[in-house]
């Protein structure tokens, strides 16, 4: 059945606030739980954190104290959501277990997002950068079995395969070429700015975790190498951020966040399968219905537009988190080799590249390579999971 | 799950002169054993479940005797964590020996292997937390080193890797009760402190 958030009402905004004990949200088991529910409550948590950033921005544009209180309202039902969502996530978690899980998150919703996305430019710039992140979770489950002999697959669960993508040395491109072109709004598909959204806000989520959590480990290696991946995400956050048109006013951008909380709440809704997390996207999905009605209220107001105007008819087709094997695998086999040139890609490393690289790593290996040499070290081979074959890429494969 | 085997502890390549990331290595360790038990069934769980007593009791044993009197005696406040981490360990060691008695094949037997489970992990990253974090603030190399050693000697006496084939009631028997098993580990350990 088609579902427009349009035309639904939820919870009005006075009764969303929650109180301490409906707060104290019981964590999921580590041990036991579907990856993809620890999958979809941090992706949540990342669209939560952007709709409380993103609120805060717009408060600081905003000259009318009347509206600056009405958003404040919203922004802090907004924080109550990501603690709740965020809170889910258990306590005896290692913060390296959390960024597997954040990897997995990265590589299995930006290929679904791939695979999904209409337009062939944006297209590219997600199966470029979930090459990036496919690495990333290789490199962090060799750190994982070296710190805490677990494998990643005990968090993955052979959902998604752990094998090299493009290696990370190759990740530190220089600023210039981390711009991409954005799409048009007046003729782009409403999907798509959904897409860009959604991973713009995990990316974003992803590089703030990173660069708070990296010190916190005492291993050497670790530390250097949440520094590393950290400032790969910032390039990330660059690249995805870049994809949305700067012309869509304020309002219009208001309208597309709380649509798009919508837009997952209800899709997560659909595909979950433990009932206490179930019941939470499902709550929240009414509250955002009415954040949805009181933005387009305000786009109304100020732009004097109709709000139909920049979303779907419908509702798009659910967002999914499932195996995206082969389709990475096709990746792998296709586009190892490529890097950015301006706003496009190229195959080979130009001068701007090759630049950064030489004075980024200053004659070093990295630590995304180190991690690789300390593991080989320690266990005499390298840590992977694959499931479905030998690496596309011959040149990747286990010597 | 992959065929590929992580060695236990003690026995990968690691230099082992930080006692704390010994430990930690072998909480995954009793981690993995507990997939083992609850993934296979019949003489392969009797077989990993034996394994997973042995390195939880001696792993336990190693820390009483080396680490948490280490940290009471020269981590400040250290007597407060030691006390709350030795409390989970007598629980801890409580419920095994309990499930050491009962047969595999014994309807309670999963369900109290599952509340061991989650109890031994709140409690090794309590450890790691609260008690592992202040002991590496404090302990200079020598003394991070010798308490290495002295762990890896407790966990010497009764080898917990698996050896197919030689896993036979005989070898179960020589290695005694699980009682006289902490004993010996307690003794090994007291006397690589130089205290024997
Ligand atoms: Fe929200
Ligand atoms: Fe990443
Ligand atoms: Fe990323
Ligand atoms: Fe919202
Ligand atoms: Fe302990
Ligand atoms: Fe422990």
């Amino acid at each position: 059945m088609p579902f427009n958030p349009l035309e639904q009402r939820g919870i009005p905004l006075d009764r969303q606030l929650r109180n301490w004990r409906e707060l104290n949200v019981e964590p999921i088991d580590p041990d036991r739980c579907d990856p993809y529910t620890r999958c979809r409550i941090i992706t949540m948590n990342g669209i939560e954190v952007e709709a409380v950033l993103f609120s805060h921005h717009l408060a600081r544009h905003t000259h009318d104290p009347e509206i600056k209180r009405q958003l404040a309202r919203t922004r802090y039902i907004e924080a109550q959501q990501q603690k709740a969502v965020n809170w889910l996530l258990p306590g005896v978690s290692s913060v390296l277990e959390t960024t597997i899980a954040y990897e997995q998150v990265a590589v299995d919703l930006t290929a679904w997002v791939a695979r999904m996305e209409p337009d062939p430019y944006l297209q590219q710039a997600y199966q470029f950068g979930v090459l990036e992140d496919f690495d990333h979770l290789y490199r962090y489950a060799n750190l994982y079995e070296m710190i805490e002999h677990r494998k990643a697959e005990s968090i993955v669960d052979n959902l998604t395969e752990v094998m090299p993508g493009r290696p990370t040395r190759y990740h530190h491109r220089d600023p210039y070429d981390n711009v991409r072109d954005p799409y048009d709004r007046t003729t782009v598909n409403p999907l798509s700015k959904l897409h860009a959204l959604t991973i713009m806000a995990a990316e974003q989520q992803t590089m703030n975790f990173y660069i708070n959590t990296g010190p916190t480990y005492m291993e050497p290696i670790a530390r250097q190498l949440y520094q590393e991946i950290g400032l790969i995400e910032e390039e990330h956050v660059t690249h995805y951020e870049s994809l949305v048109d700067p012309g869509e006013t304020w309002w219009e951008q208001l309208v597309n966040h709380e649509y798009n909380e919508c837009y997952l709440y209800y899709s997560f809704l659909e595909q979950e399968s433990d009932p206490k997390v179930k019941a939470i996207w499902e709550l929240h999905l009414n509250m955002e219905l009415e954040h949805l009605h009181t933005a387009c209220d305000l786009m109304r107001r100020h732009d004097g537009r109709d709000p139909q105007e920049i979303l779907a008819p419908e509702l798009p087709n659910v967002l999914t988190f499932e195996p995206n094997k082969q389709y990475l695998r096709e990746l792998l086999a296709t586009q190892m080799d490529l890097t950015t040139l301006g706003a496009g890609y190229v195959r080979d490393a130009h001068e701007r590249f090759e630049k950064m690289q030489e004075k980024i790593h200053g004659g070093e290996a990295p630590p995304s390579d180190r991690v690789m040499a300390e593991h080989d070290d320690m266990f005499g081979r390298e840590y992977r999971v694959v499931s479905e074959g030998e690496h596309p890429d011959p040149a990747m494969r286990e010597i | 799950m992959s065929d590929t085997y992580t060695p236990h502890a003690g026995d990968d390549r690691a230099a082992d002169t930080d006692v704390v990331a010994l430990l930690i290595r072998q909480h995954g360790d009793i981690r993995n054993l507990f997939d083992e038990v609850e993934q296979t069934s019949g003489e392969e769980r009797r077989d990993a479940f034996r394994r997973l007593v042995r390195l939880l009791a001696v792993h336990e044993t190693a820390e009483e005797e080396v680490v948490h009197p280490w940290a009471r005696r020269s981590v400040p406040g250290g007597e407060g964590v030691v006390k709350d981490r030795l409390a989970e360990e007598k629980e801890a060691k409580e419920t095994l020996s309990a499930l050491d008695e009962m047969d595999i094949d014994d309807q309670r037997f999963l369900p109290e292997l599952r509340r061991l489970r989650t109890a031994v992990q709140q409690h090794a990253r309590a450890e790691e937390r609260y008690e592992f974090t202040h002991i590496r603030r404090h302990a200079d190399a020598d003394a991070l080193a010798a308490m290495a050693r002295a762990v890896k000697a407790a966990e010497a006496i009764a080898p917990t890797r698996p050896h197919p084939g030689v896993e036979s009631a005989g070898a179960n028997v020589a290695l005694g009760p699980l009682a006289a098993l902490m004993d010996r580990a307690k003794d090994a350990a007291r006397k690589a402190m130089g205290k024997g």
